[in-house]
This record gives C-alpha cells, structure tokens and sequence, in this order.
C-alpha cells in the first residue's frame, strides 16, 4: 500500500512502520441480489507489517439504509465517511425521508473527486431506497463514481475478479448472494497477504442491515496448494 | 485497484534516475571502559547486543583475551567486532609461532591501529579499546577511532555511552577541574568501584547499556573475571 | 500595541512563522533540533467495572534517555484518561486542549461527556492536521453507556477495541494482551495483566523503561496509581560523589548591596467552574 514502505527498515527508529500511516490494506465487496444488497469486507488493518487491528469493521453506517466499504488509509475514509454521515443526516431531515443511495453516492463522491489530490480512499456505498432498490455505487482513487450490480475493491480483489465474473448471477436469493460473497473474499483473504481475519457482512434490504460474521476457522476453504 | 493512484504513486515510465543503496553497517550498541593503574588495569564491558529498538541478547561478551597480558573491548558493529577478533587472534598466533613469545600489550596497539588503517575506506564500524600491561608491568590503556588512529591514555569510555562517561571518568580518575587532586595513586578498589558506579549511571541514561557488566582485571598475577548486574529496562 | 507589561496575545493556532527560514538553513546544511519522541508502551483493556490504562514512564531523546520518569496517562476528563505515545508535546497538549473542550461542552449541555465524543474530537483534530502532529493515543473511560476503549492514531483513524496497545513497546504488550485477555475479567486479575503488558515494554523494548503506571476507571471512581510498579531498582553506588569543600575555584568575588523591595502576593482566584 503506497505510503508505507516495507522494502527496508532503516536501524534508527526513525520513520519506519510506527510512524507509517494506518491503512486498511483490504478485500471487500458488494453484490446486488433480488431485494437489496450484500456487503462484504475481511477484517485486517495493517500498518506496514505489522497487524494493527484483526477485528476491524469496515463495513460502516452512513444512514440506516446506507453503508459503506472502506479501502484505503483508515484515517481518510473515516472522515469522509463521517462527513457524508453528517450531510445525509442533515438532508433526510431536510427532505422529511430517508435520502436515497444515489445522493450519499454522489457525496462520497464529490469529497473523493474534490480532494483527490490528498486522498487515499476506494469506497464502494451500498444500500437500498424506496425508488432503485438495492444498488451498488463503486468510487475508486480519483474519485469517479460508477453504478455496478456487483463490485469488489481493495488489494485483495485483483486475485478475485475472474471468480466473481464467474458466478455473480442476476436476481440471486439472498442465501444464495452471501454464499457468493463469503467465497469471493476468502478466495481474496487468501492469496492477498494484506487482507485477512474474518469476513464481516452486512444484508442491506427494506428491513434495515443484518449484521453477520464468519470466523477465521469457519472460512470456506479452497485449494490451499 | 489501490496500485492506480494519483498520488503519492507515478507511473513507471519515470525517467529520473533513483539511487538506491543498503546500508552495510549496523549499530549494536554497547559500552566500554578501561582504568589502569600503576600495576593493574580493569576493562568493562556491558553485555547488551542490541539494534534498532529490540535486545538480540542480554549476554553478549565483548572483552576479548589477545593474550596473557592484553585485552581488547569492542563495541559497535557487531558483525565487525567478530571479523576484526577472528583475524587478531590468528595474527597473534601468527606471531607466536614466528617468534616463539607472547606478542607485547604496545606491539598488539600497533599491529590493531595498522589492521584498522589497512580498512581507511571501507572501516571496521567499531569502538576499540585495548588493555594490558606494558613491559614494565605498568597499566596501560589504548584507544582508537574506527580507521586506526591510536591514542594511549590510563582511562578511557567508549561505546554508545562513551560520550557520557569520558567526563565523569576526567573528573574522578583524572580528578580534571578539582582545586586540591589527592596525591595518592590510584588504587584497584578505587578503580573498580568508580567503573561500576560509572556503568549503573550509564545504563540510567544511555538505552544501549544495560543488563549486566563484565569486567577483567589484569594484574602480573594474571586476569581475574566478574560480572556486575545493571538494570534492565 | 504592545508593551514590556503587556505583552500582545499572539494569534490562535500555530505560528508557522520560522518555516521558511528554517527550510533555508536546513538546506545549507543546519541539522534542525529534534523533538523528544516518547518511545513508549502504552496499553488499555476493558474489564468488568470499566477500563484500565497502563503506561512505562521513559521518555527518550535519540538514544538517550530524557526523562526517568515521566507521566505519559493524561487527564481527559473525570470520567476519561487518555495514553499518550509519539512526540511528547503533542501528546500533551492535544490531550490539555481536548480535556478544556470536553469541560466546555460538558457545561454547555450540563451532562458528563462521553467518550464517544472525545474520540471525535481527537481524530478530527489530528485528521486535520493530516498527521503532522505525531499523538497515537488510547483513550479510555466510563459514561452513560458502559466503559470504553478507543485507539486513535496520527493521521486520524480510530478503532473501538477490548483491549489495545500503542508505541514502540506494542508489540511486546500485545503479546500479553493476545495470550492473557479474557472478557469480563476481575479487576485485580485485569491490573495484573496491564502491568505484565507494560513490563513486557519496558524490558524487551529499549525505548520504554522505568516504572509503570496505571489508571482505573470505574463508574463514579478513578484509580490512579502512579508509580503501580517500580520494574527496575535503580543500582546502588559503591563510591561518594561528594565533591570536598572548595573542589571549585573561587575565580573573584564580589559583593553588591541590593536595593530592598517589597512585594504583595495576590492569591490568584479560582475559576468558578461549579456545575451540575
């Protein structure tokens, strides 16, 4: 991951992973099935190599019906995340219901491209409205924003995209989307050293989040050669 | 997908030429003092190896027996410390077997300020001091900076605490900046717990010091050991 | 206008005055005095009553060590502590500035703050200062909602955990931490396993040292316990470093009479700062 640098670790103390910046060097995913969304994230947080939080939840509310996976530094998507959750908290008020996905979107999205020359943040928003139903909104580095019915991120998912092509299937049962991404990202937690720990989920529908877990042993396994 | 940044990553058709090096030295740390006296001399050496941060071990020797009468402490780049001794102890043998005798406490000062100068540029990284009696049975005390430049004294600190210690040993053994110096020598006792006291003060400051003392103690009778606890923090 | 007696307030925030010319000595060779980095152990864990801190108490400077004994658990709040590890003034005044904002706000809404609040505070403010102000805190306490651990690092970022450890010594404490933690632990078992995390810090980490400090915080009630442990005993001298009478030279002397004044000390009056 860009700011911190593993090649060599200078003797003295001086700047080295201690001072590196917090980042969350990650695999998640979102994937559309019919009747809203499924989030997906693993659950380590590294600061050069060093494992600084294996149980991290990047997975992070932004309204009831709004969430976001976070890639990227730690720090920069916390705050961008709090700032859409402030201003979509402020529009819902405004607007007498709940903002729809498209509008936290386009916010996360105005931050990322606006600042983007001192941002370090991939976030995928998902969530479901009234109007489009579930949705997945992809803003990668740069700060361009894309509707996509499936989407992963982070370093972890260069390994994966072939898998998820593959078997990401239009309408899925809900059971059948979060079989589809519990495997994604263990595929990904596997073969990406920066990813790993558990896989941490979230079923966003018209009910609100399910909130689930799959621990470090009750992880799919898959060719370990 | 993080790989495609804007900042802080430019693509690699980068022109610009990147100069890339290692660094061959470490520091290990380390601490040593030598006193002589009249017809003794005592050598100490912390027995902290450590880098960067972290302690590789808390019981690590770093006096190191050139012969009957001669000792020489090391501190600094470990890996250094052991080439440089690996090859002194052969050119002592060397030099016993081509004149069947023991190598002097000054030749074994010269042959190391000569062994050093011969690496001017590309040095040992280390802090020597060499001990031993003279052949008059006198005390006797060399030190050098890493390429070889040698310098006799009766009492000496070096090492990573070295800085820190010189002052104290010039006011209490050298008695520098005193109105009335005593008149007496300098007495074994005296010598050994002013280098303890000096350590314990060291280890309170310097992070490099620590964990216990040896020390070595030549006299005419030959070379008594003790080891002397040090905080460990 | 501003005078000997009256000095003129300087602006808010930070002076940035010397930048330039300091960049322009530093590029013709002046090496610019380094800050004193806090080479620390810091530690925290929740337990069954609330949340306990630990800390070493070395602070260093390079390879030497500054300070023996310094106090690196910073009052937040009556309810909230926080550990500080990176640069020893940032630490402390980050804390001093937040624990001054948290007692504002505490009169402004007449409520105990919650930790939740400092922690947005401390993260915003560092995220604000995109990691040039080099505080990695813990922050623990006890409000309305249950006891609280939060680890907030330079840049910004922030994580809500059990237990947590920071500084250079982290990954020594967090070896104890990952071996011994257990949910709802007692709280002399939970004392026992900080102060374990912390000595793990101080010996197989040289830059923390000295003794160890704990803070428990309880619902209602702080515990804390300076000096918890003295993990090292300092050696004992064998010489007498007593200079005699007259070691130093008398180089000239000379006596002035000074002019006799008199001063009337005004007892300084307190804030009033009654609430609740």
């Amino acid at each position: 991951m860009p700011p911190v640098n593993t090649d060599f670790m200078p003797q003295d103390g001086s700047n080295d992973w201690r001072d590196a910046a917090h980042s969350t060097g990650t695999s998640i995913m979102a994937s559309e099935f019919d009747g809203g969304v499924v989030i997906g994230a693993d659950s380590r947080t590294t600061t050069g190599a060093y494992i600084a939080n294996r149980v991290s939840d990047k997975l992070t509310r932004v309204t009831d019906h709004i969430y976001c996976c976070r890639s990227g530094s730690a720090a920069d998507t916390e705050a961008i995340a709090d700032i859409v959750g402030y201003h979509l908290n402020f529009h819902g008020m405004e607007l007498g219901e709940e903002p729809s996905v498209e509008v936290g979107a386009a916010i996360f999205k105005e931050l990322c491209y606006n600042y983007r020359d001192s941002l370090m943040a991939g976030i995928l928003v998902a969530g479901w409205d009234k109007k489009k139903g579930g949705q997945i909104y992809s803003i990668p580095i740069g700060g361009m924003c894309v509707r996509q019915e499936v989407s992963i991120g982070g370093s972890g998912s260069s390994y994966v995209y072939g898998y998820m092509d593959a078997n990401y299937k239009p309408k899925m049962s809900k059971e059948d989307c979060v079989k589809f991404v519990t495997n994604t990202l263990a595929l990904a937690m596997s073969r990406d050293g920066s990813s790993g720990g558990v896989i941490r989920l979230g079923i966003i529908t018209e009910e609100g989040i399910e909130r689930r877990v799959v621990l470090g042993n009750e992880l799919p396994k898959f060719y370990e050669g | 997908m993080m790989q495609t940044g804007i900042r802080p990553y430019y693509p690699d058709y980068s022109t610009v030429p990147v100069e890339r090096q290692i660094n061959p030295y470490a520091d290990n740390g380390g601490s040593v003092v030598a006193i002589a006296g009249k017809d003794f001399v005592v050598i100490g050496a912390d027995t902290r190896l450590s880098s960067g941060f972290s302690i590789y071990t808390r019981n690590q020797n770093k006096l190191f027996p050139l012969s009957e009468t001669t000792v020489l402490g090391c501190s600094g780049c470990w890996c250094d410390t052991l080439t440089l001794t690996r090859i002194l102890k052969s050119r002592m043998q060397m030099y016993h077997q081509e004149h069947n005798k023991n190598m002097s406490t000054t030749a074994a000062a010269q042959m190391l300020s000569t062994m050093l100068y011969y690496k001017r540029f590309f040095p040992y990284y280390i802090s020597n001091i060499l001990v031993g009696l003279d052949n008059e049975g006198k005390g006797c005390v060399y030190s050098y900076d890493p390429v070889g430049h040698c310098e006799k004294a009766t009492y000496r600190a070096g090492g990573s605490a070295g800085a820190l210690l010189q002052p104290l040993l010039d006011n209490q053994i050298g008695q520098k900046n005193l109105q009335k110096p005593s008149q007496e020598d300098l007495t074994q006792e005296k010598a050994l717990s002013t280098l303890k006291d000096v350590f314990i003060s060291a280890a309170e400051r310097d992070i490099y010091t620590g964990d216990s003392v040896l020390i070595k103690i030549i006299t005419k009778d030959g070379t008594k050991e003790e080891t002397f606890d040090l905080r460990r923090d | 206008m501003s005078y000997v007696l009256c000095p003129e307030i300087p602006e808010p925030g930070f002076s940035f005055e010397n930048c330039k010319r300091n960049a322009l000595l530093e590029s013709k060779g002046f090496t610019t005095p380094k800050a004193i980095k806090t080479g620390t152990t810091i530690v925290g864990i929740v337990y069954k009553d609330g949340v306990i801190l630990g800390a070493d108490t070395r602070a260093t400077e390079d390879t030497t060590v500054a300070d023996k004994n310094c106090e690196k658990i910073h009052f937040l709040a009556p309810n909230m502590y926080c550990c500080g590890a990176g640069t020893a003034a940032d630490t402390e005044m980050t804390t001093q500035m937040v624990a001054a904002q948290l007692e504002l706000h505490k009169l402004y809404t007449n409520r105990e703050a919650r930790v939740a609040t400092a922690n947005q505070l401390l993260k915003q403010y560092l995220f604000s200062y995109q990691g040039y102000i080099g505080a990695a805190l813990i922050l623990g306490g006890v409000d309305i909602e249950g006891p609280h651990l939060h680890m907030i690092y330079p840049h910004g970022s922030s994580v809500d955990l059990p237990y947590a450890t920071m500084g250079s010594g982290s990954l020594a404490a967090i070896s104890v931490f990952e071996l011994g933690w257990k949910p709802e632990m007692g709280e002399e078992e939970g004392i026992q396993l900080v102060r374990n995390a912390i000595a793990a810090g101080i010996f197989n980490d040289l830059g923390s040292g000295s003794n160890v400090d704990v803070c428990i915080i309880r619902k209602g009630v702080v515990d804390y316990r300076r000096t918890y442990d003295e993990a090292n005993k300092k050696g004992v001298r064998q010489g007498s470093y007593k200079f005699p009478r007259g070691a130093t030279a008398v180089l000239s002397t000379k006596v002035v009479d000074v002019e006799e004044v008199s001063v009337t000390p005004v007892e300084a009056e307190r804030m009033d700062v009654a609430a609740f």
